[in-house]
Formats: C-alpha cells, sequence, structure tokens
C-alpha cells in the first residue's frame, strides 16, 4: 500500500507542473518590435554548420551594427515553416532558403527584389544568380555554392592499382573491379526524393539530357549507367533507399570504394580515418564538359511590411555576400565562393576543393530553365529512376510511365 | 484518485421544495454536465480541423495562398485529380493489404501475449511493463533502427537468415517485398499497445467464471471459446475498431522506412495525403486524399457501430 | 517484482504453490518473447555505445564503448526531457479529467442519440494527424498559444481522449448497474456514485488509459514539430529530430538520446505495474 501512496503523490505533485508553468507560454511573434534587431530563419541545424553559420552572421550584424535572433529548423521543415509564418505573418527579416525553392517562394511575392535596396549584384557566378532571380529581378544572393563530384577511396585505388575514372566506361569497370564480399564499387544517391534526382542530374546533364524533355535517349543512357551498375553488382540495391547521408556512411564505413556526393561531407570525412581524394563526375563520350548541379543556400528578404528594417536585412544579405565573408564560409564549410575571381585564391588556399570549384564554373541551377515547374518535373525523374532501379520499367520506358504518377 | 476522497461540491442534491419536474430536469443537466467537456473538446480540436479541412478540398490551395490569403473555388477539381492520378488504385490497394495484415499480426499475437501473461508466474508484471517498450520509442528512431536491422547488405536480419543458411531478401530494396517488411515493423509497434489493452480486459473478467467452469471441466482452450473471448467482446470490439483507424492514418513508420517507395511500392492514402500537401504543396490535393481517408474509416465506423447497437440496446 | 505478494485471491495462492516448476518455464517463455520483441531496442542501445558513431559498422556487442554520445545527449536534451515529461503528465491528468465522465455517462446513462455521441468519439479518431495540426497551427498562432506547454498539452489530448473514451467505456460497460442502482438509492447523486463507486471499480482501466495517454504525448512529434516556431519549448522527439539532419548525422548521440528518452516512461511503468496488479477488480464487484 506504501507503493500507491507513493505514486499518488508523484502523480499529484506533478500535475501542479503544467499549471505552474501554464504561464510562460509566449507568442507566436517573430520579428521583435526592436529596430536594431534582425529575425534570420535558416536550416543550418547541424553542427558544425551551425556555429560556423552563427560566427558568420556575428560578424555581419557587428559590421552593420544590429542584433540578431536566429532559428535554425531542420532542413526539410524550413518551406513549410516559411507558409506558416507568412500565413501568420510572421516572417523573418533575412531568410535563407535552399536555391531551388527561391522562385517558388518569390513568386508567391513574399520576397522583395534586391533592386529595392540597390543591392549590387555584378560579379557572381551566372548558375546561382539564375536560380535567385524572378520575372528579370534578383531576390537573394548566395554567398558559397556546392555541387557534386565523385568521392574514392584513395588506399582503395592504390592496392588495386587503378586510376580515377574520367568517363562512364571506366567508371563501371572500375566499380566492377572494386566490387569484393560486402565491399561495393561504388554508392550514389537514388531515393524517392528530391535528393535522388539532384544525385542523378550530373549524368543527365552532361550527357545532354534536359529537364524541359525527360523522355530523350539522352536522359535514358543516363539512367542505364545507374541500372547497369545496380544490375552488375557494382552499387548496392539499396541505393534506392539511400540518403546522401547514407552514402557518406557506407562510403566511411568502407562498404563503397567511390561515391557521388558533395563537398558538405568533407568536414566529416575528415574525421574520419579514411584516405579520400575527389574528381569531377565522369562523362559518357571524352569531350563532354561534366555539367553538375548547383547547391547552396541563398539569403534573402521577406516583405515583411518594415521597410526601414527590410533596408537593413539587405544591408546584411550585401554584408554575407562580402569578398572576406565568402572566403571564410569557403574554407571553414568546405563550399565555393559565388565571387567569381574569389576561386583561384580559394583553390591555393584549399587544394582538396580543387575538383568541385572547377564543376562549379559550368554548373547550373536546377530551376534556371523551369523555374517554379522545376519541383514536377524533379518528382518525375526520381519516380523514373525507381521504376528503373527495380526492374519496373525499362530506362528507355521509365520516363514515361513515371510522367503518368 | 483515493476511493476515500469525499463527495465534491457539485453533487446534485435534493432541495426539500424542489418539484418533481425540475429535480428531473435537473437529473438532465447533470447527465449532460458529463459529456460537455468532452463535446467540447471534440468540436474545438476535431470538428474545426475537419471542417477546414472539407473547405480546403475545394479550393485551390498552394504556397501562395499563405501569402495572398487568396482560395479560389475549384469545386471537385481537386478530387478529380486523386481519382485520375496514376498512383491513386496501386494507393487504395496498398492501404487495404497494409492495415489488414498489420491488423491480423498485431491481434493475434496481441492477445497470445495477453492470455500468455495472464497466468501469474515470478516476473510477469515486469516482462509485461517491459514489452512496452518498443511503443516509448519516438517513431522516428524506431525506423531508422529498423531500417539499419533491415538493410540488405549488412543488416542483422540478413546476416540472421545467412547464418542459417537462407539468402539475403531485399527487405527494403525490393517493390514486392517492401510493404512487406512495412507490414512486420507495424505489427512490432503495434503488438505493445494490444496486449495492454487485451490484458486489461482479462483482467476484468471474474476468476469465478474460470473457477465455475473448471468444475464443469472446462478447462484451456475450451474456457478461452466459452468464457474468456465472449466476456472480451467489447475490448476486442475496441481494440480491432481502433486499430484499423490509428493503421490507416499511419505515415511516420512509412515516411521513415521507405519514403513510399521503392518504385511507390509502399504509397498509401495517408502518404499520398502528406506527400501532396508537404512536398508538392498542393494542400488542396492533400486535403482532398484526406478527406477520402477519413470516409474510408467512417465506414468501417459505422458497421463497428451497427454490430454495437444491440449491445447498447439490451 | 512478483505480483504473488499481492494477489488476494485464495484460490490462485494454492495453485501458485502447486506450480513451481512451470512457473520456471513459463519465465523463461515470457524472457524469450520479450527478447525477440526488444531486439531492436537493444540494438539501439547498442549502437547508442558504438565509438565511431556509424550504425553500419556495429559489432552485436558493444565491446569498446564509447559513452560520447551520452555525454553530448545528456548536455544537449537535458532540459527536452524535462520539458517532455511536463507536457506528457499534463496530457494524462488533462485527457483523464475530461475522458472519464464522459466514458461512464457514454456507458451507463441511456441517451437518446448515444451513436452520435459514439460515431462523434470514433470520427475523431479517424482524422489524420496532419490534418489537426494545420488547423491548430491557424487558431494557436490567433490566440497566441504556439510554444506554449498548455498550447500542447492540449494538443497531444487529440491523441488521448477519443481513445481514452472508447477504452474507459468499454471497461465501464461491464461495471453493472446494480451497483450504481444502489448507490443512489442512498441517496447518492450521479456525480456521487461516479466518484465514489465507479472510479475505484474502473481503476485498472484507468491507468490503462493513463499509461497510453502518456505514451501518446511522449512520443508525440508531429504537434512539437508544427506547433513550436522556436527554441523556447521543444520536446525530446523533436530535439532527437533536429540531431538527424539531412547531411551529417551523429549516430551516437541520436541513440543516446533515444535511450535517454525511454527511461522516464519505464521507471513510470515499473512503477505502474505493481499499482496495476494490487487493484485486481473481482474484489470491487462482491
Amino acid at each position: 500500500m506504501r507503493t500507491r501512496k507513493t505514486l499518488i503523490t508523484l502523480v499529484a505533485g506533478a500535475a501542479v507542473l503544467p499549471l505552474a508553468l501554464a504561464g510562460c507560454g509566449g507568442g507566436g511573434s517573430a520579428s521583435s518590435g526592436d529596430p536594431d534587431t534582425l529575425t534570420i530563419l535558416d536550416y543550418y541545424n547541424n553542427e558544425p554548420d551551425k556555429t560556423l553559420v552563427q560566427d558568420l552572421l556575428d560578424q555581419c550584424a557587428a559590421d552593420i551594427d544590429v542584433t540578431i535572433e536566429r532559428e535554425s529548423v531542420p532542413g526539410k521543415d524550413l518551406i513549410q515553416k516559411v507558409l506558416q509564418r507568412s500565413s501568420s505573418k510572421t516572417l523573418p527579416d533575412v531568410l535563407m532558403l535552399d536555391n531551388p525553392d527561391v522562385q517558388e517562394i518569390a513568386a508567391t511575392g513574399g520576397l522583395a527584389p534586391l533592386s529595392d535596396f540597390d543591392v549590387d549584384t555584378s560579379g557572381f557566378a551566372q548558375g546561382i544568380l539564375d536560380a535567385a532571380t524572378y520575372d528579370g529581378e534578383v531576390y537573394g544572393l548566395a554567398p558559397v555554392v556546392n555541387t557534386l563530384g565523385l568521392f574514392y577511396n584513395v588506399d582503395l585505388f592504390e592496392q588495386a592499382g587503378l586510376q580515377p575514372p574520367t568517363t562512364w566506361d571506366e567508371l563501371k569497370e572500375t566499380a566492377a573491379v572494386l566490387t569484393s564480399g560486402d565491399q561495393y564499387g561504388i554508392a550514389f544517391s537514388a531515393i524517392a526524393t528530391y535528393e535522388g534526382s539532384w544525385q542523378f542530374l550530373p549524368f543527365m546533364w552532361t550527357n545532354g539530357g534536359d529537364e524541359t524533355d525527360l523522355q530523350t535517349p539522352e536522359n535514358a543512357e543516363a539512367l542505364q549507367l545507374w541500372v547497369d551498375l545496380v544490375g552488375s553488382g557494382s552499387a548496392s540495391e539499396s541505393v534506392i533507399n539511400w540518403s546522401q547521408g547514407d552514402v557518406k556512411d557506407q562510403f566511411v564505413a568502407g562498404k563503397a570504394a567511390m561515391m557521388v556526393n558533395g563537398p558538405w561531407n568533407i568536414p566529416a570525412l575528415n574525421e574520419t580515418d579514411v584516405n579520400w581524394a575527389s574528381v569531377q563526375v565522369p562523362v559518357n563520350k571524352v569531350g563532354q564538359t561534366p555539367v553538375a548541379p548547383l547547391g547552396g543556400e541563398v539569403w534573402t528578404v521577406p516583405q515583411t511590411g518594415d521597410k526601414a528594417k527590410q533596408a537593413k536585412a539587405a544591408e546584411f544579405v550585401e554584408c554575407m555576400s562580402g569578398d572576406d565573408i565568402e572566403l571564410q564560409a569557403a574554407e571553414s564549410r568546405f563550399t565555393v565562393p559565388t565571387r567569381t575571381d574569389l576561386i583561384p585564391e580559394y583553390v591555393e588556399k584549399v587544394p582538396s576543393m580543387e575538383a568541385f570549384a572547377e564543376q562549379v564554373v559550368n554548373a547550373r541551377s536546377r530551376t534556371g530553365e523551369l523555374g517554379e515547374d522545376w519541383p514536377e518535373q524533379a518528382t518525375v525523374i526520381y519516380n523514373a529512376i525507381q521504376l528503373a532501379l527495380t526492374g519496373k520499367a525499362t530506362p528507355d520506358e521509365a520516363f514515361e510511365q513515371a510522367a503518368k504518377g | 484518485m483515493t476511493t476515500t476522497a469525499t463527495a465534491p461540491a457539485v453533487s446534485a442534491q435534493r432541495t426539500p421544495t424542489a418539484r418533481p419536474t425540475s429535480r428531473f430536469r435537473r437529473e438532465g443537466v447533470v447527465k449532460a454536465m458529463f459529456l460537455a467537456p468532452a463535446a467540447l473538446y471534440i468540436l474545438l480540436f476535431f470538428g474545426y480541423p475537419v471542417v477546414k479541412n472539407l473547405v480546403m478540398s475545394f479550393q485551390e490551395y498552394t504556397t501562395k495562398t499563405f501569402f495572398t490569403g487568396e482560395a479560389p473555388w475549384v469545386g471537385w477539381e481537386n478530387y478529380a485529380t486523386v481519382v485520375n492520378s496514376g498512383l491513386f488504385w496501386p494507393a487504395m490497394l496498398n492501404t487495404a493489404l497494409f492495415t489488414v495484415g498489420s491488423i491480423a499480426g498485431q491481434f493475434v499475437i496481441g492477445l497470445a501475449l495477453a492470455v500468455f501473461f495472464r497466468r501469474r508466474f515470478p516476473l510477469s508484471g515486469f516482462l509485461r511493463a517491459m514489452l512496452l517498450l518498443p511503443w516509448l520509442l519516438p517513431l522516428i528512431v524506431s525506423s531508422a533502427t529498423w531500417r539499419s536491422i533491415l538493410d540488405q547488405d549488412s543488416g542483422i536480419l540478413n546476416e540472421f537468415l545467412a547464418s542459417v543458411g537462407l539468402g539475403a531478401v531485399p527487405w527494403l530494396n525490393s517493390p514486392d517485398v517492401a510493404l512487406i517488411a512495412v507490414i512486420l515493423v507495424n505489427i512490432w509497434i503495434g503488438i505493445p499497445f494490444n496486449v495492454t489493452i487485451l490484458y486489461g480486459g482479462l483482467q476484468d473478467i471474474p476468476e469465478e467464471l474460470y473457477e465455475a467452469a473448471a468444475l464443469d471441466g472446462a478447462t484451456g482452450w475450451k474456457s478461452f471459446w466459452h468464457i474468456t473471448l465472449p466476456n472480451l467482446r467489447p475490448v476486442i470490439n475496441v481494440v480491432l475498431v481502433l486499430g484499423v483507424v490509428y493503421t490507416l492514418k499511419v505515415i511516420d513508420i512509412i515516411l521513415g522506412l521507405t519514403n513510399g517507395g521503392p518504385a511507390n511500392a509502399t504509397q498509401t492514402i495517408a502518404i499520398r495525403s502528406y506527400q501532396s500537401s508537404f512536398v508538392d504543396f498542393e494542400f488542396g490535393v492533400g486535403a482532398a486524399f484526406s478527406n477520402i481517408l477519413i470516409l474510408i474509416s467512417l465506414v468501417f465506423a459505422i458497421f463497428y457501430l451497427r454490430g454495437n447497437r444491440k449491445q447498447v440496446d439490451e | 517484482m512478483t505480483t504473488m505478494a499481492i494477489v488476494t485471491d485464495g484460490a490462485a495462492k494454492r495453485r501458485a504453490t502447486r506450480r513451481s516448476g512451470r512457473d520456471i518455464l513459463f519465465t523463461a517463455l515470457g524472457v524469450a518473447f520479450l527478447a525477440i520483441m526488444l531486439f531492436p531496442v537493444y540494438w539501439m542501445f547498442n549502437a547508442s555505445l558504438q565509438p565511431s558513431g556509424n550504425t553500419l559498422t556495429a559489432s552485436l556487442l558493444p565491446l569498446n564503448p564509447s559513452f560520447a554520445g551520452y555525454e553530448k545527449a545528456f548536455a544537449d536534451q537535458g532540459p527536452n526531457l524535462v520539458t517532455s515529461l511536463v507536457i506528457s503528465v499534463g496530457t494524462v491528468v488533462f485527457s483523464l479529467a475530461i475522458a472519464a465522465p464522459a466514458a461512464y455517462a457514454l456507458a451507463q446513462f441511456r441517451y437518446r442519440w448515444i451513436n452520435v455521441a459514439l460515431l462523434a468519439v470514433l470520427i475523431a479518431q479517424m482524422i489524420p494527424g496532419v490534418v489537426i495540426a494545420n488547423a491548430l497551427y491557424a487558431a494557436y498562432n490567433d490566440l497566441g498559444m504556439l510554444n506554449s506547454i498548455p498550447g500542447l498539452i492540449l494538443a497531444d489530448a487529440t491523441h488521448a481522449i477519443p481513445f481514452s473514451i472508447m477504452i474507459l467505456r468499454a471497461f465501464m460497460m461491464s461495471v453493472p448497474p446494480s451497483i450504481i442502482e444502489a448507490a443512489r438509492v442512498d441517496g447518492a447523486g450521479h456525480v456521487r456514485a461516479f466518484w465514489s463507486i465507479v472510479l475505484p471499480v474502473a481503476k485498472n482501466s484507468l491507468i490503462t488509459a493513463g499509461l497510453f495517454a502518456f505514451l501518446f504525448s511522449w512520443s508525440d512529434f508531429l504537434f512539437a514539430l508544427t506547433l513550436t516556431t522556436t527554441d523556447d519549448i521543444t520536446p525530446v522527439t523533436l530535439g532527437i529530430y533536429q540531431y538527424l539532419g539531412t547531411q551529417v548525422a551523429n549516430w551516437s548521440a541520436v541513440m543516446a538520446t533515444a535511450v535517454l528518452s525511454s527511461i522516464p516512461a519505464i521507471v513510470l511503468l515499473v512503477i505502474a505495474q505493481r499499482y496495476i496488479a494490487a487493484g485486481a477488480t473481482g474484489g470491487a464487484v462482491k
């Protein structure tokens, strides 16, 4: 009976807590009334990026003499939060968006064009400006960008006496040689999300394929490459469920000799004892130019209705793309600066980024051609990949079948 | 929760001057007071969202709506989009298979374990408490853990199968197996729920019934058929209906394990609803999908109430 | 931990002494069932102790345990565990307070529109959480209830209230009306009969419903995600989710948090088990 009594007291005691705390709930208001405080929303919620970006934000805050209130949410939920906040009129003063989303949000009228605040947008890589442009107006600046390349395990290549592949045929041969036991030759992400489409683009674009018309021989050829890699056993059947984080885990665990991935993995790779290097994504035929998609985040100024604050926010966005900040961001986060004249200096400082810096020069933005219609085609692409890799359709039929989804 | 508590001041005491009619009326008021808080809560927290969702399904409700506040009426267009999409019927079939498979597995195993634990033996209480653990794991962690267990190449389950001489199963990689894998994981998650509720029901069957039956020579299976099952029926009904209703709307576990893949093999109506709203940002279409889901559940509910009416009228 | 000591039933006692051999067999069987069911939980625990932070190279046993994950989890998630606990306990109290009277009314009173009421409770269960979350966001936003503990308690109760009404009603149907009638003849009103007769009899089911209310709330993720817009209030599920990034995941810390998040609930389960075992309803119906 003692136990009964104690339980009751426990429960009763705990029951009072919520009531005592009931007064602590805050409202949902984001923008604070203070004219010198900027609210910031981004999705760098993971270390080391979280701290590294905080450091950059603090520098710009000191530079233009404002205080900042920053919130970081998981990447998947950023758009949902943006929508919620726009409907409740609590948009942040400075908003970070993934570059393929900028046009869709700009189209809703929720962002201010940077020309309103006389922000200079010259000197940036064209691809990333395209991504941030809607109806001829630039809506945001990206300090740094990333792209995709081919990482390889140097030790495994040396043991087998291999060179990193430059063509698809070499890629298939190399992957086959390096496949043994529970080690696959190559890993990539063919997951049924935008991540899968993004990983497929370097192969599709390099081969001359295009998102405006998916049912072309070029696109089918690129898909055939993936089907061959999985079908021959050089890549795991699990690629259809792997996110890029999973791909990195496979590579680190020694279960993949090569991987298609981006430079944001470099800090994590450097913490392991894997001896890695990277090259550009291989091309189908000699003479093709490797074209990879541009990744990276754009800083924008939402329409909050407070003109004075928006001007401050635009100043802040401009600061985030200043020379020093760009270089610092690029070095610390293993990304490529968007001011093209900084690239040579940067590659000198961080030689391991050379392959990615080269990729960026020719890289394309996902929304450059289709704008806000890109997500629809991206969905068709990842569905086609899934159909082909699971044997539900041949690469020739897959895009047509996926378009019916 | 103590039994010695004094009656609260609200007790409906009869005042000496009260006329019979007002007493009758007051009784009605007291009866209504029992239901009022729950009714109010259900109206606010369920009624309002349902109405809002209904309205939304007849509007073109997209990202723009959040900024401009405008959502033009489009009549049945969203529903036409839903029914004409290539994934609609496969998703319906998957929803049916997923629900039936999950419920059958959860209920049979759950009942077996509940009966097993009814026999008191050393540690039985402790073991039963521990059985609830799968419920405590945040689903996001469960699905991550299961993904690593089910991994085709290095997952522990396939390693175990290999050690007993069976081949590797492409649990999450084959469109033919993925739905089965997802059902198995969902069964695992649902067992604790079934055991707990059914065990509670078993506890409430008076011991005397079994003792009387034992005198008549009914033990084991016989007593299970003639005493346990009939006495457990109201609880079984609740468990099955709740099971169906909960399983129909499962999203997190499927999202975590397969995200509706591979090649859309694990797309259900609930997943379509979620993805339409939060991946494509077509909130009107998402609302139409979830209304179809609610409608399907409704059919079940009406069947259940039909079956229950007899009991209520008795 | 045996429940034998509290069993008041003489017959059961007699049988128990006769069956000590079978007891051991049953315990062994029970342990075996549990081992199968809990293997994934063990796997999670195992992963939380892996030094590399990588689930792919996990060995079967954590032979070189590393507690780095736990250090990080404690530092990051300690306050979130408290937040979750407060919200969950609040949900239990609120849900039972609303659901128990309603369940009693639906089980024992004769309403003409009882089927309508039951249908409403059932329909409530069918509504996908996403639908509720979307609507609540808009409402909370106007009422200033986002990022508040009461707001999350009220939202989490949507998991628990209809469910508790169904469960409690199923149990309260089995309370013989004669007991209640007898009490009312003695001059007690409905409220009193409910409070001092029905609730004690239905104690088991209250604990069952309360446990589930706690679990529902503890594992809620959807409302935690949608009804908070700042870091002020972060239930532990949201904390775990924020660990799982798209780009870099620290698995051992994630799994360590998962293990920690299970501990308060395990403790509660063990305490409540003894309590359930103590209240055999058979004794009350005499």
